[in-house]
C-alpha cells in the first residue's frame, strides 16, 4: 500500500517545525541568562538567586551579613526568580525595607527589633512612636496657633500611634488629616512643611537626600546601616532652611556655608565648639533621638541633655558609672560602632536618665575623654567644678552657656 | 551497503519519499528533545539540597585533647578522654558564624559570647551552641551530622 501524505502528516510536520523552533528559542534566551549565583543563608536555610544581579552590593553592615540575612529576610521579593521584574514584584518598600509602611515585616521579629522592653529590643514601637516620626509638636502648634485647638498637647500625629503603658500621659495620638482642617493656613501646613518627618519622602536636592523609616538616619551610604551617624545626616531635615509662618512655606537655604560651624543647624545659631566639633549622636542619645517607647508631646519633652551632663555644675561632677555587667547596654553600642575598646571596669558618663556615653571615659586625673562617634576624633574636657565658671546649677539651657563660651562667627 | 550503493538509492529517491524522510526525521527530533526537556524540567532542582553531612576524613587527624574547627560545616571538634564531640559554631541568635575568642567564642554580628563548652556568657543568645551528632565509619572516618 502506498502511504499517501495527507493532511494530519502536513499538520504534524508543521507542528514539529514550531516545536523545534521554540525549542531553539528557549535554548537560545536561557543561553543568554546569566549563570545563577546562590545563597543559602543559615537564617532561612532557603536558597535565593539575588547575588546572581546584585554580587557586587557592599555587606549592609557587620551586623546583617549577607551569609546568615540573604537577601529576602529584610527585603521580601521572588527568591529563585532570574528574571528581575519577577524578582522584584514583592519586595518590601521597593529598595528601602525600612520604610514605615513594611519596617515591621522587615526588621521586626523578636530576635529583631521589634523584641521587648526589657531586651531593649523594641527599637520599631520606640520610633514609630517617636517625635521625629509623629511630628506630634509641629503639629499641635500649627492647629493651636490658627485656633483648631484650646491647647498645645498633641492629639494628631503623622499616622496614629497608641501606646497603653505611656508614662507621658499621652497614650494615642490621631491620624493628622490636613484636608479636614477648616483652617487654609492649617491646610496649606499639611501640603508645605510635612516633608521632614519619617513617614515622608524628602524633597528634591542633594541637601536633602535622605531614605524613609530607619535607613533616613542610618544609612548614610547606598546599601549601608551604621550607627556612626554623622551631622551631614541630621542636616538633611535639621539644616535645611526655615518655615515662613506667613505664608506657610519652607524657604530653603541659600547659603552654601565652606565651614563646619557656618554648616551646622541653624546658621542664625550660636554654639559652642564642642556643638559644632562635634557630631549630634556624640551628645544627643539614642531616646532622645529615637524615642523611648512613649509618646511624646514635643521634642522639648524628650531632648534632655544638656551642657551638664558632660560637664557637671559648680557643685555637682556629671553622672558616671563603672561598667561591671557584661551584658551592661554600653558594650552593645560600643560593639555596633567600634571606635574605641570598651572594657568592664572602664567608667563612663551616664545621663541623668541612665543612658550611657559610652564613648566617654573618666581619666586617672580627673578629666575625661571623648571619642567621636562619626569622627574617630579624640577630645579631652574638664568639669566645670572647680574653675571660675559662674554658671548658676539651675541654669543649665544652652543660652546661659553660650554667654561666656559661644564662638563667634 | 557500499558508497555506490547509496548512491544509487540516494538518486532513485523519489520527491515523496525525500519529502517522507525528512517528516519521519523531524518527528523523531522534535520526539528526543521533548522527551530530553521533559527529562530536564522534571528533574531540575530550583534550589539545591542543603547539605547535612560532612565526612571530614580520618578520626587519625584528630588527635586526643585537639580542638579542631572545622570551616566547612562550622563546628569545633574536640577530642577528650571521652571521645569526640562536634560543637558548632553557628550562633544561637541569629546564626551568625562564631569567633573564637580568649573566653570561648563570640558572635561577630551581635556580641553574644559562649565559653568552651558552648554556654552562653552574653546574649542577644540565649540558648548554648548545639551539640552536632558524630559517626565514627567502618573505614574509621568522622561524620558530622548538622540536622
Amino acid at each position: 500500500m502506498q502511504n499517501k501524505p495527507t493532511t494530519f502528516h502536513f499538520l504534524l510536520l508543521i507542528a514539529s517545525g514550531l516545536l523545534l523552533a521554540a525549542l531553539s528559542f528557549l535554548w537560545w534566551n536561557d543561553s543568554r541568562q546569566p549563570a545563577p549565583i546562590s545563597l543559602t543563608p543559615t537564617l532561612s536555610g532557603e536558597t535565593e538567586y539575588c547575588l546572581t544581579c546584585h554580587v557586587d552590593l557592599p555587606e549592609i553592615s557587620a551586623s546583617h551579613p549577607a551569609d546568615t540575612f540573604g537577601c529576602v529576610s529584610c527585603h521580601g521579593g521572588e527568591r529563585l526568580a532570574l528574571n528581575a521584574d519577577l524578582a522584584h514584584s514583592t519586595m518590601r518598600g521597593g529598595a528601602n525595607p525600612s520604610d514605615f509602611s513594611v519596617v515591621e515585616a522587615s526588621c521586626g521579629g523578636s530576635n529583631c527589633h521589634s523584641g521587648s522592653e526589657a531586651d531593649d529590643r523594641h527599637h520599631i514601637q520606640r520610633v514609630m512612636t517617636s517625635v521625629q516620626s509623629t511630628y506630634a509638636g509641629a503639629i499641635a502648634s500649627i492647629r493651636y496657633t490658627f485656633g483648631a485647638q484650646t491647647d498645645l498637647n498633641a492629639h494628631f500625629g503623622i499616622q496614629a500611634v497608641i501606646d497603653e503603658q505611656s508614662k507621658t500621659g499621652i497614650s494615642s495620638l490621631e491620624t493628622f488629616n490636613p484636608v479636614d482642617e477648616a483652617h487654609p493656613s492649617i491646610q496649606k501646613f499639611g501640603e508645605e512643611c510635612l516633608s521632614c518627618h519619617l513617614h515622608a519622602e524628602p524633597r528634591e536636592g542633594e541637601a536633602y537626600a535622605r531614605e524613609t523609616g530607619c535607613a533616613a538616619c542610618h544609612s548614610t551610604k547606598k546599601h549601608t546601616l551604621t550607627t556612626a551617624i554623622p551631622y551631614t545626616q541630621c542636616n538633611a531635615c535639621h539644616n535645611r532652611g526655615n518655615y515662613d509662618l506667613r505664608t506657610m512655606t519652607f524657604v530653603e537655604r541659600t547659603d552654601h556655608p565652606t565651614q563646619r560651624i557656618d554648616d551646622y543647624y541653624q546658621p542664625i545659631a550660636q554654639f559652642t565648639q564642642c556643638e559644632y566639633t562635634l557630631d549630634c549622636v556624640d551628645c544627643h542619645t539614642r531616646s532622645e533621638v529615637m524615642g523611648d517607647g512613649d509618646i511624646h508631646n514635643d521634642q522639648a519633652s524628650i531632648e534632655y541633655v544638656q551642657c551638664k551632663t558632660c560637664h557637671g555644675t559648680l557643685e555637682e561632677l556629671p553622672l558616671t558609672k563603672t561598667l561591671t555587667d557584661p551584658n551592661d547596654i554600653a558594650f552593645t553600642l560600643a560593639f555596633l560602632n567600634p571606635i574605641k575598646d570598651l572594657k568592664l571596669g572602664d567608667t563612663i558618663i551616664v545621663t541623668e536618665k541612665g543612658e550611657p556615653l559610652w564613648n566617654t571615659k573618666v581619666l586617672p586625673d580627673g578629666t575625661y575623654e571623648m571619642i567621636g562617634k562619626a569622627t574617630n576624633q579624640y577630645f579631652t574636657f574638664r568639669p566645670v567644678m572647680g574653675t571660675a565658671c559662674e554658671q548658676k546649677p539651675d541654669e543649665q539651657e544652652s543660652h546661659y552657656c553660650h554667654e561666656c563660651h559661644a564662638v563667634e562667627k | 551497503m557500499n558508497v555506490t550503493q547509496w548512491k544509487n538509492k540516494m538518486t532513485d529517491l523519489s520527491r515523496r519519499d525525500f519529502l517522507k524522510l525528512i517528516r519521519n526525521g523531524f518527528l523523531y527530533l522534535s520526539g528526543v528533545l521533548v522527551t530530553g526537556g521533559l527529562l530536564r524540567f522534571l528533574s531540575y532542582e530550583s534550589e539545591p539540597k542543603r547539605k547535612t553531612e560532612f565526612d571530614i576524613g580520618s578520626a587519625d587527624n584528630y588527635p586526643l585533647g585537639s580542638r579542631t574547627s572545622i570551616p566547612e560545616i562550622p563546628a569545633l571538634l574536640i577530642h577528650t578522654e571521652s571521645g569526640y564531640t562536634a560543637l558548632s559554631l553557628t550562633c544561637t541568635h541569629l546564626g551568625c558564624t562564631l569567633e573564637p575568642n580568649e573566653t570561648g567564642f563570640a558572635c561577630p554580628c551581635h556580641n553574644s559570647s559562649f565559653d568552651e563548652a558552648g554556654n552562653v556568657i552574653h546574649g542577644p543568645a540565649v540558648k548554648p551552641l548545639q551539640v552536632l551528632r558524630i559517626e565514627i565509619t567502618d573505614d574509621g572516618n568522622i561524620k558530622v551530622f548538622t540536622a
